[in-house]
C-alpha cells in the first residue's frame, strides 16, 4: 500500500480563481452543519460518485485503481454500505487485473505488483469470494518474492521495503498459506530495520516512519512476534506524533495528516500502548477534515479531500470506535466480521 | 484499436507535439505543470515574447499548451487530462506491440513517413517517456524500460537514465517509482561495470538539491541511506564532512539528521565494532566527539528563537546513547548489544552525564521575553533526558542528586503538560 501521504491543495474557497486543476471545490461559505459528527452518508455519495469523475486525479491514478478500489470498498463496508456496489462488475474487474504470474496489477492489462495483489486479495475478502480464487497461483506469486535473507521484493525488478514483508504475511495470512514463506527469516529481516528510537523503516538504517512501523508491527502481530518489539520505547516515539491540534504526524517536525491516524494508531493498539495519545482530539481533528458538503475526508482541515484520506479517516475513526462505523482488525485492515469470517471458516 | 478521426496522424495530437518538444529539446532540465494564465508571466520572466520553438497553428488559443525556452518546459494544466490519456493509450499499445512481434518493424512503420523509422522498442522508449513525465508513478512504463535496458550492454544508455529521472524528478520529487528506478540503474550499472564513486557521489548531491525544495521528502533521503552500503569508509567519513554545512542551515530537518546518523552508524560499525586497532576507535571516538559538541553548539545557538528544533535533540539522543553504549565504557572489548540494559556505570559516563544535566538546566531557565520559545525547548530538553532513563536507569538518582527533588518534579510536571499519558508511564515505571 501507498505509505506516503500525498500533498494535497487548498479548496478553491472563491469561483473565480483559476481551478486548482486535479482537485475539487468546496466553498467554505456554504457549510453550515457543525463538524462535530461523522456526516456518513455524505462520504458513502463522495465514494460512490468518485468511480464515475474523469478528473486528472483519476487519470493520474489509474495505475493504482486496485489500491483506490480496496479503500473505496473498506470504507462503504465499514460504514455497512457495501451492498450499494455492483458485487459482479467490481470482481469481474479485479480478475481481469490478474496476470498469468499470479499476481494482480492496479489496473487490466498493467504489470503485477505484491502491492496490488494484497489489495486484490482483501477486496475478494470484502465480498467473500476468496473462492474465485486459485489460490495455489496467486500465492506462489507472492511467496516467491521473499528473498534469501528474509525480505520481500516488490515484484520482479528487485525493490526491497518492510511494506513489501507485511503484504507478504498479511496475504498469505488472509490465504491461509503462510507456511508457503520462511517466516523465522521473514520476522529476522523486519527485526533487523528496528532502530535505536524503537521505530522501523523501510530497510535495515533507514528512518522510522510511522507507515513503515506499522507494516512492521502489523507482520509481526500476524506472525505472533510482537514480544520482538519494545513497547514502551516505540511507544514513545508513536505518542510524539500527536500535536497540539489533536492530529498525528508521520515523523518528528511534519505536519499532522489524517493518514496517520491510522498508521500510528493501529501501531499503538497492536502494542497496547493506545492510551497514551489523547483520542478525543484525534477524533475531532479527523472530524474537522471532512468536507461536510460534498463529502470525503482531506489531509488535514481545509484541503482538497480524496478516497485515500477518506478510509483512512473513516478507518481510524474506526479504531477509535466511533459510532456507526463497524470494527476494523488494526493489523488486517478489514472489518473485523471479514476476518472473523476468514480465520473462523475451514 | 480505438476508432477515432479518418487517419491515425489526426488521433493523439497533443501527444505528438508533446513528443515533438521533446526531441527538439534534448537539454530540458526541468519540467512542470503551469496554469495557463502563467504562460504571458513566464515570457516575461524570460524576457521574451511570442517565441515559440515548435510547429503549433498560430491560433493564440490553441498554441498556449507547451512553454519551453531556456530548456525548461512547462505543460498547460488545461491539455494535462487529455495528454494524459492519450500518452497512456499509445504507450500501452506501442507495448503491446513490442511484446507481440518483438523487435521487427510492422509495415505501418516501414510506411512511417512523418518522422524517421522507428521500432516498436524505439516506440515503447519514446512513448514511456513522455508517460512517465506526465505520470511518474505509472509502474508499467518503468518496467518496460528496464526490460529493454536490461538487453544493453551500452552504459551511455544507464546514464541517459538517470538524466530522464532526473528530469522527472525536478517535477515529482517524491515519486516512488521513480527513485526506485534510480536504485536499479546504480545496480545494474555496479553489476555490468563498476561503481565509480563519482555516481554516488553525484547521486548523494542531487538528494540533496532536491531536498532544498522539497523538504524533508522521505523517499530523496532514504535514497541518500541507501547509497551508504555503496559507500568505502573514506566517502562515508567525506560526506559527513561535505553534509555538516547544508545540515547546520537545516537544523529542523529531521530527514538530514538521520541521514548523518546511518553515516555515523557505519563508522561505529567499521572503526569500533570491527576495527582491530587503537587507532581505529580513536578516529570513532574523535567523529563522535565532534557530533556531540556540534550538536550542543546548535541546540544553544537556536535557544530563543521562533521554532523549536526538535530535530537537534532527536539527534542528540542518539548521539548520547551510542556515546555512553561504546565510547565512555572502559572494557574495550565488549561491545554491548543494542537493547541491552548493560551500562555500567564508570567515571567517564557520570561526568558526561553531568554534563548533560548542566545543559538541561541551562534549557530550563526562563528570561523575561520570549516565554512560549523557552518552554518549547524545555519540553525537548526534558524530554531528551527523560527518555535516557528509559535506557538508563541509574540516571534518575543522578538527576536527584544534582538537580534535587523540587526541579525532578519540575521536570516531571512539563512533560505532563504536553504529554500526561507518558508522565503516568514514566512514574508507574
Amino acid at each position: 500500500m501507498s505509505t506516503e501521504e500525498t500533498e494535497r491543495g487548498p479548496r478553491r474557497t472563491n469561483p473565480e480563481s483559476p481551478p486548482n486543476y486535479n482537485f475539487s471545490s468546496r466553498s467554505k461559505l456554504m457549510s453550515s452543519t457543525s463538524s462535530s459528527q461523522l456526516v456518513a452518508d455524505k462520504h458513502v455519495r463522495y465514494i460512490l460518485m468518485a468511480e464515475k469523475k474523469e478528473s486528472l486525479e483519476s487519470v493520474v491514478m489509474d495505475h493504482l485503481r486496485m489500491n483506490g478500489a480496496y479503500w473505496g470498498l473498506t470504507t462503504l463496508d465499514l460504514l455497512d454500505k457495501l451492498g450499494t456496489v455492483p458485487e459482479d462488475e467490481v470482481l469481474s474487474w479485479v480478475m481481469t487485473c490478474q496476470h498469468e504470474s499470479g499476481g494482480f496489477a492496479g489496473n487490466t492489462g498493467h504489470d503485477p505488483h505484491i502491492l496490488y495483489t494484497l489489495s486484490a486479495v482483501q477486496i475478494l475478502a470484502l465480498f467473500d469470494k476468496i473462492s474465485i480464487l486459485d489460490v495455489g497461483k496467486v500465492s506462489s506469486y507472492v511467496a516467491g518474492l521473499q528473498n534469501e535473507d528474509g525480505s520481500f521484493s516488490g515484484d520482479i525488478w528487485g525493490e526491497i521495503d518492510t511494506r513489501f514483508s507485511y503484504i507478504a504475511i498479511c496475504c498469505l495470512s488472509i490465504l491461509k498459506c503462510l507456511d508457503k514463506i520462511n517466516v523465522e527469516k521473514a520476522v529476522a529481516y523486519i527485526v533487523s530495520c528496528k532502530n535505536l528510537d524503537g521505530g522501523f523503516g523501510c530497510t535495515p538504517g533507514a528512518e522510522s516512519h510511522a507507515g513503515q512501523i506499522f507494516c512492521c508491527v502489523g507482520a509481526l502481530a500476524i506472525t505472533g512476534s510482537l514480544h520482538h518489539v519494545d513497547k514502551d520505547l516505540l511507544g514513545w516515539w508513536l505518542c510524539e506524533r500527536q500535536v497540539k491540534t489533536g492530529g498525528l504526524n508521520g515523523r518528528p517536525e511534519k505536519l499532522p495528516d489524517v493518514c496517520y491516524s491510522w498508521w500510528v494508531l493501529s501501531s499503538l493498539i497492536m502494542i497496547d500502548r493506545v492510551h497514551w495519545i489523547d483520542k478525543a482530539k484525534l477524533v475531532k481533528f479527523i472530524l474537522d477534515c471532512q468536507d461536510l458538503d460534498n463529502g470525503g475526508i482531506s489531509d488535514r482541515p481545509d484541503d482538497a479531500v480524496d478516497i485515500f484520506h477518506t478510509y483512512f479517516g473513516v478507518a481510524g475513526l474506526s479504531l477509535l470506535e466511533y459510532p456507526g462505523v463497524k470494527t476494523i482488525d488494526p493489523a488486517y485492515a478489514l472489518p473485523v466480521d471479514v476476518i472473523n469470517r476468514i480465520l473462523f471458516t475451514r | 484499436m480505438r476508432q477515432g478521426p479518418s487517419s491515425e496522424e489526426d488521433c493523439f495530437g497533443l501527444l505528438k507535439q508533446f513528443e515533438h518538444v521533446l526531441e527538439s529539446d534534448p537539454l530540458i532540465d526541468e519540467v512542470g505543470f503551469i496554469h495557463p494564465s502563467q504562460f504571458t508571466l513566464l515570457d516575461k520572466e524570460a524576457g521574451s515574447s511570442n517565441v515559440y520553438q515548435h510547429e503549433v497553428q498560430l491560433n493564440s488559443e490553441i498554441s498556449r499548451k507547451f512553454w519551453n525556452q531556456h530548456h525548461k518546459l512547462g505543460i498547460s494544466t488545461d491539455i494535462l487530462v487529455q495528454l494524459c490519456k492519450d500518452a497512456k493509450h499509445v504507450f500501452l499499445l506501442a507495448l503491446d506491440e513490442y511484446k507481440c512481434h518483438g523487435n521487427v518493424c510492422s509495415e505501418s512503420q516501414i510506411k512511417n513517413i512523418s518522422c524517421s523509422p522507428s521500432t516498436p522498442e524505439s516506440d515503447v522508449m519514446k512513448h514511456s517517456q513522455a508517460l512517465l513525465l506526465l505520470s511518474s508513478d505509472f509502474g508499467t512504463a518503468w518496467n518496460a524500460r528496464k526490460f529493454i535496458l536490461s538487453k544493453t550492454d551500452q552504459i551511455s544508455a544507464f546514464t541517459e537514465e538517470l538524466r530522464l529521472s532526473g528530469l522527472i524528478l525536478s517535477n515529482s520529487p517524491k515519486s516512488e517509482s521513480t527513485w526506485s528506478h534510480r536504485r536499479w540503474i546504480i545496480k545494474m550499472i555496479s553489476r555490468r561495470f563498476s561503481t565509480p564513486q563519482e555516481i554516488i557521489t553525484k547521486e548523494s548531491e542531487l538528494v540533496e538539491s532536491i531536498g532544498e525544495r522539497s523538504k524533508m521528502n522521505y523517499r530523496a533521503w532514504y535514497h541518500r541511506c541507501w547509497l551508504v552500503s555503496y559507500m568505502a569508509i573514506e566517502q562515508v567519513i567525506q560526506e559527513l564532512n561535505k553534509s555538516k554545512g547544508w545540515a547546520g542551515l537545516h537544523v529542523a530537518d529531521s530527514s538530514c539528521f538521520h541521514y548523518r546518523r546511518r553515516l555515523m552508524l557505519k563508522v561505529l560499525d567499521f572503526f569500533y565494532v570491527k576495527g582491530n586497532n587503537v587507532y581505529d576507535r580513536t578516529q570513532a571516538h574523535k567523529i563522535w566527539k565532534e557530533e556531540l559538541v556540534w550538536n550542543k553548539e546548535l541546540v544553544e545557538r537556536y535557544v530563543g528563537r521562533e521554532f523549536f528544533y526538535q530535530a537537534l535533540w532527536l539527534h542528540r539522543r542518539f548521539l548520547s546513547l551510542n556515546w555512553i553504549m561504546y565510547f565512555a565504557c572502559n572494557h574495550s572489548d565488549v561491545s554491548p548489544e543494542p537493547g541491552e540494559s548493560s551500562i555500567i556505570m564508570n567515571e567517564e559516563i557520570a561526568n558526561f552525564i553531568n554534563n548533560e544535566i548542566h545543559l538541561l538546566e541551562s534549557c530550563m531557565t526562563v528570561p523575561d521575553t520570549k516565554f512560549e520559545d523557552f518552554q518549547a525547548q524545555a519540553l525537548h530538553a526534558v524530554a531528551y533526558m527523560l527518555w535516557l532513563t528509559k535506557k538508563i536507569p541509574e540516571l534518575w538518582r543522578m538527576l536527584e542528586e544534582k538537580l534535587g527533588r523540587e526541579k525532578v518534579k519540575c521536570l516531571l510536571s512539563i512533560i505532563g503538560e504536553e504529554r500526561p499519558s507518558l508522565l503516568l508511564h514514566l512514574v508507574n515505571v
